[in-house]
């Protein structure tokens, strides 16, 4: 279970979350969408303890975050997360077998038989097969997330944390990863995904992350294209910032 | 830790400028502190070496003869320069002088025997202190008229090894002679001396068409003094002068410095390069790691949002280093002993063939620290950008590399 409480960050005089709280039950599929430059990645990064908060409080499974000592910290985002991050983010200089070998390599072990087998299979269930020796170069930009989520998937992680896996895919593509992260999620991985592509909305729970706060989606009414121009287009539904759970 | 060699690898693979540049000052660093080390090492084994060798704690020459004196002492160079034989009894009575031999030099001619120039100086036997200990083979008997011992370097050419030339006939100015000892080599003027009784000496001056005015008995060339127990051989060297000022002393340290000066300025400056370049190395490893690691900003950030801790990345950096730094310093040893090797006749030619070589041992003592050290200043180099960038957060190292 993920709680988010009161997050508040600024950068500089920019104010991007501001008393912002969710809870992410565990088995839970999350959308938040808004505009862009909203503290959409901001938000999840936190989530994923990729940065600290300057108010509020983190807690991962009823332990808080914010208080681990930076091992600790590491040891987490290695064995509970698998962060899908917006850009392509394979490692260039290594395979596509190895990349997907790196969360084992950073835990205390070396990858062993077993470990290849597992990485072979997630990249079977990705859809990438006979392509583990070739290099993230070789790949197109569809095939690379889909490694990309197959790493995320590589120590079983009970949080995927996808910040807009499929914002710069074709519709088709973007189909078939929004069905891989929907099998992930039936397998019972918690998923919180930030994505402009609404029609996915109905996929779980959907927030919309506005001026700072986070508000329940209203639905599916509205077009994408009106929530990523702003959250102004959006139905009278939301509610008082920050209040959502 | 199999893994994180292969990641280290791969980045040396894909940065090959990056990676020669630094393996490239590490190893000038390290080569240019071989060298300085070595050199100066050989200036100090030749400086003790050759005082040893010398076996006499001063010696006097005539003042007159100024430069020669000092290349017949050094180098064996056949020259030849007289003073008044009542002189040894002079330095003898000087406060600190325990013992004198006095030694004779002839005008000679080169000698059909030999293939460099021969000196010919008669020693006297019942004093000497300077010659007989350095005997290859102790004699049983003093040394006869007709009889001479050599230097290593006289005949060993001619006759192979050194102890096959004793008992060996040679003509020296139309006299016959026989070997009946060999000095051990010594790196000095007497490698290339030929030594006769102090009788012989005169007999041949008196025959010889060189000479327009015979040097009689009374003449003598220099006189080796040995000092008394706890004086020391600077100061009786000095009262020598001020009591006796038509004699000019050399203490054997002081006369091998004057000859190595010219080294000892070539090392100096060896020794101040090899500094200036490690430094140089260490900043430029600085440098390139800061920039490298900037670069690859993204990358880090990555792997620590998949859990790689501070420690990892920071070891990551780190090793990295370590291999372009002992690369760059096993490469340094390799070229500064290679230098030092093909500079050995260089060098020779320079300060003459006094010169002493460190053995394989001090070599490889050398290398293996100045590889160490120059190791040690190219991780230093990468200490910084490394425990800077293994502190930044997972997020801003992501975004930053964007
Ligand atoms: N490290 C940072 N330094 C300064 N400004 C930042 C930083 N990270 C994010 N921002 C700013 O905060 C805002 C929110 O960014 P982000 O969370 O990436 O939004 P989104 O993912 O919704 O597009 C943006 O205006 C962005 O420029
Ligand atoms: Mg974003």
């Amino acid at each position: 279970m993920i709680r988010l409480e009161a997050l508040g960050k600024r950068y500089k005089n920019v104010e991007v979350l501001n008393r912002v709280s969710l809870t992410v039950d565990d088995g839970a599929f999350v959308i938040i969408t808004g505009r862009s430059g909203g503290g959409k990645t901001t938000l999840l990064s936190i989530a994923g303890a990729l940065t600290r908060p300057d108010e509020g409080s983190v807690c991962i499974d009823e332990v808080d975050i914010l208080q681990l000592p930076e091992p600790e910290l590491a040891a987490l985002r290695n064995r509970k997360i698998g962060f899908v991050f917006q850009f392509p983010s394979l490692i260039a200089p290594l395979t596509v077998l190895d990349n997907v070998l790196l969360p084992v390599a950073f835990s205390d072990r070396n990858p062993n038989h077993a470990d290849r087998d597992f990485a072979e299979s997630l990249l079977e269930q990705v859809g990438i097969t006979g392509k583990n020796a070739l290099y993230p170069s070789q790949l197109s930009g569809g095939q690379q997330r889909r490694v990309a989520i197959a790493r995320a998937m590589m120590n079983r992680p009970s949080i995927i944390l996808a910040d807009e896996p499929t914002g710069d895919l074709d519709e088709t593509t973007e189909a078939e990863i929004m069905n891989l992260f929907q099998g992930i999620n039936h397998r019972g991985t918690t998923v919180v995904m930030v994505t402009h592509a609404l029609d996915y909305a109905g996929l779980g729970r959907a927030y919309v992350l506005k001026n700072g706060g986070l508000l329940p989606y209203a639905g599916s009414a509205l077009a994408p294209e009106a929530s990523a121009q702003g959250g102004n287009a959006l139905a009278p539904a939301v509610s008082a910032q920050g209040e959502v759970l | 830790m199999r893994r994180i060699f292969y990641l280290v690898g791969q980045n040396l693979k894909r940065k090959p400028f990056r990676t020669w540049l630094t393996v490239g000052a590490v190893a000038l660093a390290c080569a240019v502190l071989f060298s300085a080390a070595i050199l100066s090492r050989g200036i100090h084994v030749t400086l003790r070496t050759a005082a040893e060798r010398l076996g006499a704690d001063i010696v006097a020459v005539p003042a007159s003869a100024g430069e020669d004196a000092l290349s017949a002492l050094i180098s064996g160079n056949p020259t030849s320069f007289y003073m008044p034989a009542s002189l040894e009894d002079a330095v003898r009575k000087v406060p600190g002088v325990r013992q004198t031999c006095a030694q004779v030099y002839l005008r000679s001619l080169d000698a059909a025997c030999c293939v460099a120039p021969v000196a010919l100086v008669g020693y006297d036997q019942e004093r000497d202190f300077t010659i007989t200990p350095w005997v290859l083979r102790k004699m049983a008997e003093p040394l006869r008229n007709d009889q001479i011992i050599v230097g290593a370097k006289v005949i060993s050419a001619v006759v192979g090894t050194p102890a096959k030339a004793i008992g060996q006939r040679l003509m020296f100015m139309g006299k016959p002679f026989t070997v009946a000892s060999i000095l051990e080599p010594t790196g000095l003027g007497t490698d290339y001396t030929v030594f006769l009784t102090m009788e012989t000496a005169y007999q041949m001056i008196q025959g010889s068409p060189l000479y327009t005015v015979p040097v009689k008995r009374d003449q003598i060339s220099t006189i080796l003094v040995k000092v008394a127990e706890g004086a020391n051989p600077t100061e009786v060297s000095g009262n020598i002068e001020k009591q006796l000022p038509q004699i000019k002393t050399y203490t054997p340290g002081a006369l091998m410095r004057s000859f190595s000066g010219q080294l000892q300025s070539l090392v100096d400056a060896l020794f101040t390069a090899g500094v200036l370049f490690g430094i140089l190395a260490a900043a430029l490893t600085g440098t390139l790691f800061t920039l490298s690691v900037r670069q690859r900003m993204r990358e880090i950030g990555l792997f620590m949002a998949m859990g790689a801790g501070r420690g990892l990345i920071f070891r990551l950096i780190v090793l990295e280093a370590a291999c372009l730094a002992v690369s760059g310093g096993l490469l340094g040893v390799i070229v500064g002993w290679a230098a030092t090797r093909f500079s050995r006749e260089t060098i020779t030619e320079m300060i003459g063939n006094m010169y002493m070589w460190p053995d394989t041992a001090y070599f490889i003592q050398v290398a293996v620290l100045t590889a160490a050290a120059t190791t040690a200043v190219g991780i230093l180099g990468a200490l910084y950008p490394a425990g800077r960038i293994s502190r930044i957060e997972p997020y801003e190292a992501v975004r930053k590399g964007e």
